[in-house]
């Protein structure tokens, strides 16, 4: 039992952490050298990982879709810690719409603009911070999706990451604030009814002592003196 | 479409939120009322009067101004909305 327990938990707390790792937005320090479209024919498995067409457009099963290729600084823990090796990223860059994940963004070909702008050459590089959600995965074919481009002086650059410092005091609180509200309820309205269940369980309980003491004693009087 | 999706479901969730904490503050409230007159009850007073005193702190209660500002529920969540539409979209 305590095993399925701590196997649960931990279930819920890989499947939550890694769905805040994908939606949270991340920075990345780069440079851009490419932008293309490609036609996507997707599977089900890589669905998922894709937002949807542009807003103003109709949804079909194949669609293109805006890829931004860039150079970018690699990092340890989650971006805190930046290295000086370089890695290549591939971006892509679709509107994520209203619904979810909730970016509220409509900008893409704008974005793609940007990107285009801020285009560099080895020797004259031009280094941008791209924001983006959502991983990379080459098996599955799926791209991080970039938010916003903001051109920056060099790659020593520090991002200070304000979304996810409020959206986690923010947890931590409605964190409190529920459980806050779970105990007055369970005071107020759990308690008095379990008191009044336990009054009439305490009845019936002495009131069954009572018979078991009755047939009790008479069933004990077949039994030898010694057994009981 | 989508516009509509999230009023619907946005405005179904608050509505949630918005009435779970409208119990709360109310139960909150009524336990600090009981435990005020507990404390320091009435000379000569009967389970009567601790009503009454209740009810008439629950009623003052209803009309000030703290039970408005659990609104703050919808208006907050559309105003980060409408911030985050224009931080995402502005160029």
């Amino acid at each position: 039992m305590r095993k399925l327990k701590t196997t649960l938990f931990t279930l819920i707390f890989v499947f939550v952490a890694g769905l805040l790792h994908y939606v949270l937005p991340q920075h990345d320090v780069a440079r851009v050298t490419g932008s293309e479209i490609i036609r996507m024919d997707f599977s089900a498995t890589n669905r998922l990982f894709f937002a949807q067409s542009d807003s103003g457009n109709v949804e079909l099963t194949t669609r293109d879709v805006r890829l931004i290729n860039a150079q970018r600084k690699r990092s340890f823990l989650l971006g805190f810690v930046r290295r000086d090796a370089e890695g290549v990223m591939v971006y892509r860059n679709e509107d994520t719409g209203w619904i979810w994940p909730p970016y509220f963004k409509f900008d893409s070909s704008d974005l793609q603009a940007s990107a285009s702008a801020n285009m560099s050459a080895p020797g004259a590089e031009q280094w941008v911070v791209i924001t983006h959600y959502g991983w990379r995965n080459r098996f599955l074919t799926i791209f991080p999706n970039a938010i916003a481009i903001r051109p920056v002086d060099g790659p020593d650059v520090r991002v200070i990451p304000w979304f996810s410092i409020v959206f986690f005091v923010f947890l931590i609180v409605a964190f409190f604030f529920v459980r806050a509200m779970w105990r007055q309820f369970r005071e107020r309205s759990i308690d008095p009814l379990l008191e009044d269940a336990g009054d009439a369980y305490g009845r019936v309980g002495e009131h069954a002592a009572e018979h078991r003491g009755r047939i009790g004693r008479w069933l004990d009087s077949w039994r030898g003196p010694k057994q009981r | 479409m989508g516009l509509v999706r999230l009023v619907v479901f946005g405005f179904v969730g608050l509505s949630i939120v918005y009435a779970l904490i409208w119990f709360y503050s109310r139960s909150v409230r009524r336990e600090k009322l009981e435990n005020s007159w507990d404390e320091n009850p009435q000379e000569g007073a009967d389970n009567a009067a601790r009503d009454a005193y209740i009810k008439q702190g629950m009623e003052e209660y209803h009309s000030s101004l703290r039970p408005k500002l659990i609104l703050l529920v919808y208006i907050i969540p559309m105003i980060f909305v409408i911030g985050l539409l224009i931080a995402t979209n502005w160029n």
